[in-house]
């Protein structure tokens, strides 16, 4: 049970910058997850709390240590890895049990720990097996038996259900979360899948290029995002985001198109933000808004409709019974309580 | 023609060149292995005399014996002496080694050398007159400064060995840096995380990956050590006496220099017997499904 306390933490290789001076409290027990896209700098910032990559400046605390200059072996954390870096050579049972052999635990205490962590992840009747009998889901298991087969002060998890399918991912989704209330350890996830941050996350920290954009709870990122990288990643479909300006308490496209009151002084030059949810559809001429149906998307728990104002889309979420065709006019309201506006220039959040 | 029938004349040509060059001389190196055979006496090639030569190789050669003993001794301090530093090296080179890149390219060079040129450069660096080692190890250990190195037995042969280690180090390397690069760098990363320290991890997780590349290079090179001629013939020619003749050494002596072309073939009919077993076990390895 620790905290973990990232001060300026910084790693460059030559003139490129992973991560960038950041600096982060994780509360003791808390589910913490790292999002962002691809080379944000989410993995190398949990391989640096691990001590497999030396920080170029910067201190990592673990509870009331400071362990830059200790090995990852000493760090007393575990780390479950995205292609699982199970030991091919070595059968379910021993696998579980490795991080307890090394440790010096006594060989009868082995047992009833690595069999009550198979347990725990459903995995009994596969202990003698090896990690190539198994599949992609099995093996994941394992990974996470291995790093709850202790108790360490921190479970690092990276990326750990990005080589499953999709129906596994979200299964193991709800095992993760179920797991992890009941361990109550401090957790580090990194992942790029805004739905796993959502889900699993205490708080979720938004990275790109190397910088947390914002750190906050689900909600928070969700309903209150600080700037237009955060409110363009979090949700699926992603929040639309149409230039204009403000007028008269209306926000209008730069295509002159009127789409909604808004609670705001007049600008120029702004970016409007507005999830699907939060825009309804009617009947032609029972919305704020009539326009053509550019396509129409039916999923079966929702239907989906583009709309097209000059070269800008955006996307309105109707309901599931809804069936319109293509070209076919609908009239939009934009609620005007979820809008959120931005700034082009320095993309952050103007606060309504 | 049918594709049947154009398959099997397609492939003729490559059996016979196969026939021509290996089938047959390995069949008439058996004949000759069962005759009289000396190069001096005529008929002498057709005149059987059943396993007479195996026997007398057996229980009348104490050569043989030396040679069997010299080779064996060569080949087990050469195989260790070469795997345990190409393992070295190999782990210093790997990615994520502490070496990298231009070394790589250097460390081939001995291998480009051939055997019989090593030999020469090492007789040449070992004389006792103006030898570069000969003076380097005078120059550090005091009580060799003196030595006639490839006059004295043991030393002659601990030349020979380190003659064949330094050649071979660089292949074994590059083969068991291929190796290392093929373990999933994770599996290493999973144990130093699970709290194994660089010894554990190399002895619990690198090793047992390793393993199947590692036989393979320990069988190759056990192949290449039991065969060893060029080498020694250049180095010390067997001597000083039989003090590194090596069993190639010994057969190409009693064919070539004595003419005893039968009993010569009876005993390279004998080294074939550990070759075989090595190269079975060579293919078990490669071609192991897992």
């Amino acid at each position: 049970m620790a905290e973990v306390i990232l001060k300026n933490l910084t790693k460059r290789w030559g003139d490129f910058v992973g991560v960038d001076n950041q600096s982060l409290d994780i509360h003791d027990k808390e589910f913490l997850v790292l999002l962002g896209p691809s080379g944000c700098g989410k993995t190398t910032t949990m391989r640096m709390i691990a001590g497999l990559e030396e920080p170029t400046s910067g201190e990592i605390w673990i509870g009331e240590r400071k362990v830059n200059d200790d090995l990852p072996k000493d760090r007393d954390v575990a780390m479950v890895f995205q292609n699982y870096g199970l030991y091919p050579h070595m059968t379910i049972f021993d696998n579980i049990a490795y991080p307890l052999k090394v440790r010096g635990t006594p060989k009868a205490d082995i047992r009833p720990r690595v069999e009550r962590a198979a347990e725990q992840v459903e995995l009994t009747q596969f202990l003698g097996r090896k990690p190539k009998a198994l599949s992609g889901g099995q093996r994941q298991r394992v990974a996470l038996a291995r790093a709850i087969v202790r108790t360490p002060k921190v479970f690092l998890m990276d990326e750990p259900l990005s080589n499953l399918d999709a129906k596994l991912r979200v299964t193991m989704r709800a095992e993760l979360k179920h797991l992890s209330r009941e361990l109550k350890v401090t957790t580090v996830y990194v992942t790029h899948d805004q739905i796993e941050a959502m889900t699993l996350a205490d708080r979720v920290a938004v990275m790109k290029h190397g910088v947390i954009q914002q750190l906050g709870t689900p909600d928070e990122i969700y309903n209150d995002p600080a700037n237009l990288f955060v409110a363009g990643f979090i949700g699926s479909p992603a929040m639309n985001l149409v230039r204009g300006s403000v007028k008269d308490g209306h926000f209008i496209t730069v295509d002159g198109v009127r789409l909604s009151t808004i609670a705001s002084e007049d600008r120029n030059e702004v970016i409007l933000g507005v999830r699907a949810d939060d825009i309804n559809v009617h009947e032609a001429g029972a919305g704020d808004i009539d326009t053509p149906i550019y396509a129409f998307e039916n999923t079966g728990e929702a239907s989906f409709l583009t709309v097209v104002w000059g070269d800008q889309r955006v996307i309105a979420r109707g309901d599931r019974h809804l069936r319109k065709e293509q070209d076919d006019v609908v009239g939009l309201t934009l609620n005007p309580d979820h809008l959120y506006l931005f700034d082009p220039a320095t993309e952050r959040r103007i606060h309504l | 023609m049918r594709d049947n029938t154009l398959k099997y004349v397609l492939v003729l040509p490559a059996v016979m060149v196969v026939f021509a060059t290996a089938i047959w001389p390995l069949m008439e190196s058996a004949r000759l292995s069962a005759t009289v055979g000396r190069l001096n006496r005529p008929g002498s090639l057709d005149q059987y005399i059943g396993l007479e030569n195996y026997t007398w190789a057996f229980f009348e050669e104490p050569a043989f014996w030396n040679s069997v003993w010299v080779t064996g001794i060569y080949t087990i301090l050469t195989v260790g002496l070469t795997t345990i530093f190409a393992l070295g090296l190999a782990l210093l080179l790997a990615p994520g080694g502490r070496l990298r890149s231009g070394v790589q390219t250097l460390l081939i060079l001995p291998f480009a050398m051939s055997p019989a040129l090593i030999g020469v450069s090492f007789r040449f660096m070992f004389n006792p007159e103006f030898g570069l080692f000969d003076a380097f190890f005078g120059a550090v250990m005091p009580p060799l400064a003196d030595v006639s190195w490839l006059a004295d037995p043991t030393l002659a042969f601990a030349v020979c060995v380190m003659a064949d280690v330094w050649g071979w180090i660089p292949f074994l390397t590059l083969v068991l840096i291929g190796g290392l690069a093929s373990i999933p760098q994770d599996t290493i990363e999973a144990a130093q995380v699970d709290g194994a320290s660089g010894w554990r991890v190399f002895k619990d997780v690198t090793l047992p990956q390793l393993a199947p590349v590692l036989a393979v290079v320990i069988i190759l090179k056990s192949i290449f050590s039991l065969k060893t001629f060029d080498q020694i013939f250049m180095l010390t020619n067997g001597g000083p006496g039989t003090a590194t003749q090596t069993l190639s050494h010994y057969i190409y002596f009693n064919g070539m220099k004595y003419g005893q072309i039968g009993y010569a073939a009876s005993v390279a009919w004998l080294m074939v017997i550990p070759m075989i077993l090595l190269t079975y076990l060579y293919a078990r390895f490669v071609f192991r499904k897992d």
